[in-house]
């Protein structure tokens, strides 16, 4: 987006020069406008599609707005499906896995820009380097991990292997380096011992680095479905990812309950960035690094 | 920040309770001792268990119950746990786009459900793998089993090396639907089971009204209509030891040729999409339409009246077979009673009526009487052509690496429906890619 906001502004540039604000406001709004269509329609079919009949579907030519609408898709699935199950799941595995990503992530961050320690750099390198590997190369021998530890079809194996993020460890050691010493030496010379120091001053300033990777990390976390899928063989523990696929028939699907319960699961996300849309954008400034 | 650390050790408590609870949960199906040498002898279809018959969970993973057939399933299982008190039936699902990577997971990783369905192509790398239970000594000590139950074909195919390593649970075909108000409004005379292509394309010809936006036919271009069409032209997809691609020759041309041909002149380009084609016909927009029985639910509320026959030839009939089977994993502890919920699975009255009932696709049994009451169903009315097709199955081919060898073919097709290349060169060029997987 920052991208396409540059270009519109270079663009538009040329055209503030021969005059004409209004014109200048034109364009850009116009522009801006097909950029926010573009990235807003998908979301708006998949509203529509949860309103369509099981008739109306798919008929030629498609339709926006469905007729009739068809408001009896989202009570289907709550019905036919433990949708709520599949929420409160989510949620659950949402907010824990964010919660101790954070966590780890701030102290071994921490640990990584501040204390001095043999072969920190070396090591930094190394837990950095696991940020190229994708999670299907590691999915098998992590899937034997569980079932030794006896977590496969439960909670604590559902979140337990996301609870360490190199990404995280990286964004936030960014975020703790350019923060001014000084400060943390004033609290030594008072005293203070490395917790402390954690705790009281580092983690207050770099507040807003902490909000954005609390969002990306909820919304991994959030959109995770292949480990899920995996791990996870009871409903009860299914999340909702994993429960909406469910809905797929190998031969035909219904879209229609399909794009209901996708609308369910895309809500919260939206709340959760409305909430933490002004951190994410000063965390993004802050350690320069885009969304 | 105290309340950082406080809630991290209420964290680490509620993680260390899940563990707890899960571990508890978890113990009475991991008793030790699994299927005692008593329990394997024990006649398992018996309804009356034995009196020292241990309590037992079977773990049962499928991908054709979600969504439409969990209670089907349910009841099923319920009717099997009736019967056979100290077996219970945990059933777990996936869509099939998503299933076979969790099966591969879990049979690799050592956690493989007990028992689990497969399909036909799927069958031939699990069993060669090693990871299915060798059914055979346990039907044979079933005194009252008889495979003459099922259906020939379907219980064959399941088989490999002598070990029976499958029980076909359920089977379907597809066969040629059509429209038949406007079959009456073009004044043509309906398919029959003597038509071979020739006649399927003049009558798509006589039918297809462009400017109503009405066409012929529709015909899926994939490798799974491929090796069909090729089969009805007297090709043949492998050699006869399937070393070598065959489907390039001048036969696979003309299979290939036949289907692409059609496209913007009887048969619409633009249909490809997901379930696009089931909306043209449900809306009335297409005379003809090769597809799966699978189907029948879907379109019982058509607005206008529809049939089904078998499909057209051309120098011979041949028909899908989708069968899929339900399997014991190898490493199952209780091999006995798997045996005993995949007979009643597949075979059992009150698990042949419940699917047909709910028009689950087809239980795979032999004893025709017992589909009275599912040809007595309209639409279509032609329901026999489900069973006429039956007469001349072809299997799709089959290699180790079946999905790849798929997605080669189809996406040679694909190429040549969008006019990138020529038909026969799609085709060299998949036959290339396929040979090289044969070594």
């Amino acid at each position: 987006m920052t991208e396409l906001t540059g270009t519109i502004t270079a663009l538009t540039a040329g055209i503030r020069l021969r005059g004409g604000r209004r014109l200048y406001r034109a364009v850009l709004y116009t522009l801006l406008g097909a950029g926010a269509a573009a990235m807003i329609f998908p979301f708006l079919w998949m509203l529509s599609t949860s309103f369509q009949s099981d008739g109306a579907l798919l008929v030629p030519p498609p339709r926006l707005i469905p007729s009739p609408i068809e408001t009896g898709n989202y009570a289907k699935i709550a019905e036919a499906f433990p949708l709520w199950r599949f929420l409160l799941n989510s949620v659950v595995v949402a907010v824990v896995s964010t919660v101790l990503q954070v966590a780890t992530s701030a102290m071994a961050a921490y640990a990584f820009a501040r204390l001095r320690f043999r072969g920190r750099d070396a090591l930094f390198l190394l837990y950095i380097a696991t940020l190229m590997i994708p999670l299907q190369v590691t999915i098998m021998p992590l899937f034997v991990e569980m079932r030794y530890l006896g977590f496969i079809d439960s909670y604590p194996g559902l979140v337990l292997p996301s609870i360490a993020s190199a990404f995280g460890t990286f964004l936030l050691r960014q975020a703790f380096l350019g923060l001014p010493r000084e400060l943390e030496e004033a609290a030594f010379m008072d005293g203070a011992g490395h917790v402390t120091v954690f705790r009281r001053i580092v983690l207050p300033l770099a507040m807003p680095a902490l909000a954005t990777f609390a969002i990306f990390a909820f919304m991994a976390s959030w959109n995770s479905f292949l480990w899920p899928l995996i791990i996870v063989n009871s409903p009860d523990l299914m999340t909702l990812p994993v429960g909406l696929s469910n809905l797929q028939g190998r031969y035909a699907t219904s879209w229609n309950l399909l794009m209901a319960g996708s609308t369910v699961a895309v809500l919260p996300i939206l709340i959760v960035y409305a909430v933490g849309q002004k951190y994410v954008i000063r965390g993004v400034t802050l350690t320069g690094l885009k969304g | 920040m105290r309340s950082l650390s406080r809630a991290l050790a209420a964290i680490a408590a509620t993680a260390i309770l899940a563990g707890a609870c899960t571990g508890a949960t978890t113990q009475p199906s991991a008793t030790p001792g699994g299927a005692s040498p008593s329990a394997a002898s024990a006649a398992p279809a018996s309804p009356a268990p034995s009196a020292q018959a241990e309590d037992v969970t079977l773990t049962y993973f499928t991908f054709s119950a979600a969504p439409d057939h969990l209670e089907d399933l349910d009841a099923i299982v319920q009717a099997f746990e009736q019967k056979h008190p100290n077996i219970s039936i945990e059933v777990q699902t996936a869509a099939y786009a998503d299933y076979f990577t969790k099966l591969q997971t879990q049979v690799a990783g050592g956690s493989a459900p007990d028992t689990f369905e497969l399909n036909y192509e799927n069958s031939v790398a699990y069993a060669n793998s090693g990871a299915l239970l060798d059914l055979t000594p346990l039907a044979a000590g079933d005194s009252d089993f008889d495979p003459s139950v099922y259906y020939p074909k379907a219980y064959e195919v399941f088989s490999a090396d002598g070990k029976q390593f499958g029980v076909p649970e359920q089977f379907s075909d597809v066969v040629l639907f059509y429209n038949k108000d406007l079959f009456d409004a073009a004044g043509v005379a309906y398919p029959d089971a003597s038509w071979t292509w020739t006649d399927e394309q003049a009558a798509a010809e006589q039918l297809t009204d462009k400017a109503n936006g009405i066409w012929g036919h529709f015909q899926p271009i994939q490798f799974f209509e491929f090796y069909k069409v090729l089969a009805q032209n007297g090709g043949s997809f492998f050699n006869e030891d399937q070393t070598k691609s065959t489907f390039n020759d001048a036969k696979g041309v003309e299979a290939a040729e036949w289907l692409i041909g059609k496209l913007d002149k009887t048969m619409p380009s633009d249909a490809f999409g997901p379930d696009q084609d089931s909306a043209l016909f449900k809306s009335g927009k297409l005379a003809m339409w090769h597809t799966g029985i699978w189907l029948f639910s879907a379109l019982a509320d058509a607005p206008f009246t529809w049939d089904i026959s078998v499909e057209p030839g051309n120098v011979q009939k041949a028909h899908h077979f989708f069968a899929n089977a339900v399997v014991a994993s190898a490493s199952t502890e209780h091999p006995a009673e798997a045996w005993a919920w995949l007979r009643f699975l597949t075979s059992s009255d009150e698990a042949v009526k419940v699917r047909l009932d709910a028009s689950w696709e087809l239980a795979a049994v032999a004893d025709q009487s017992l589909f009275a009451p599912y040809l007595s169903q309209t639409p279509p009315e032609n329901r026999e052509a489900v069973f006429e097709a039956l007469s001349d199955i072809v299997t799709p081919p089959v290699i180790e690496q079946q999905q790849q060898m798929q997605d080669i073919v189809t996406q040679a097709l694909e190429k040549a429906r969008l006019g990138q290349v020529s038909v026969p060169d799609a085709l060299n060029e998949a036959a290339t890619q396929v040979d090289a997987l044969l070594q």
